[in-house]
């Protein structure tokens, strides 16, 4: 015998687009994991300590929250700025836009090693002319 | 006339801004070339946004190295001026020293002690 459906008592809740604007927090593209954007040793934090992966928000300027792809950014490189800091170098997977950005001190350093090996561990050309010498 | 464009992109050269090598803009794998293979830097001609040639025209200096899934290298650059990023392929007569020396400057310089990796 088919039940009867009960009539829907309220209108479902719309989401609040707004919502998480001025948070304190927000949720990894890569790997879901909820980060707080207090970071140890940097004030602008745009990337996951855990994967290191970001979001395509920002345009030229940290925080300007213009650029309209939001496309997932994966860490691509990881640069060495003249005073010793690291950049890790973000790869828009959707749009192909660079970006660097500073690491953090809670970043995963397993992570971040692995991408600064990884020119090394391709045995092909370059390697050949630290052999030649 | 076809031929006598091919001719003229194959002898197609660029003065290098920083180290001022005369450089064919045709690399020898047949790839259109945009670095010096000398000292590997380049000039902020192209546009990200249009496409279409910028007007910085600043120097780029040659970064980091990125690895594709593929394998294949590709160098980082940034403008000077502008802060502009941009990655392009190495070709086969760049600076394999150079190439080599941005690979391991990050392991130069780690921010946090590698020997903790040792016990992994």
């Amino acid at each position: 015998m088919p039940r009867r459906k009960p009539v829907a008592s309220r209108p479902q809740r719309r989401k609040d687009p707004h919502r998480g604007e001025g948070r304190e927090a927000f949720r990894c593209a890569g790997c879901r994991l909820d980060v707080p954007v207090v970071a140890p040793g940097t004030a602008h934090r745009n990337h996951c300590p855990h994967c290191l992966t970001s979001l395509h928000v920002d345009d030229r300027v940290p925080g300007d929250r213009r650029a309209g792809c939001r496309g997932r950014m994966a860490a691509f490189s990881v640069t060495v700025r003249g005073d010793g800091e690291w950049l890790i170098i973000h790869l828009c997977e959707a749009c192909g836009v660079l970006s660097a950005n500073r690491i953090a001190g809670d970043d995963n350093a397993l992570a971040l090693l692995r991408i600064a090996i990884r020119p090394l561990s391709d045995s092909r050309l370059p390697v050949s002319a630290l052999l030649a010498l | 006339m076809s031929t006598d464009d091919k001719t003229r992109t194959i002898t197609d050269t660029f003065p290098c801004v920083r180290c001022g090598l005369t450089v064919t803009a045709v690399a020898p794998d047949g790839g259109r070339r945009n670095h010096c293979p000398s000292c590997l830097h380049s000039l902020h001609v192209l546009d990200r946004v249009e496409g279409g040639p910028s007007e910085c025209r600043s120097r780029m200096i040659p970064i980091s190295i990125a690895v594709l899934r593929s394998g294949g290298w590709m160098v980082i650059h940034r403008c000077a001026r502008c802060g502009e990023l941009t990655s392009n392929p190495i070709a086969g007569d760049d600076n394999q020293l150079i190439l080599m020396r941005m690979a391991v400057r990050p392991l130069a310089q780690p921010p946090f002690p590698l020997e903790a990796f040792g016990d992994l």
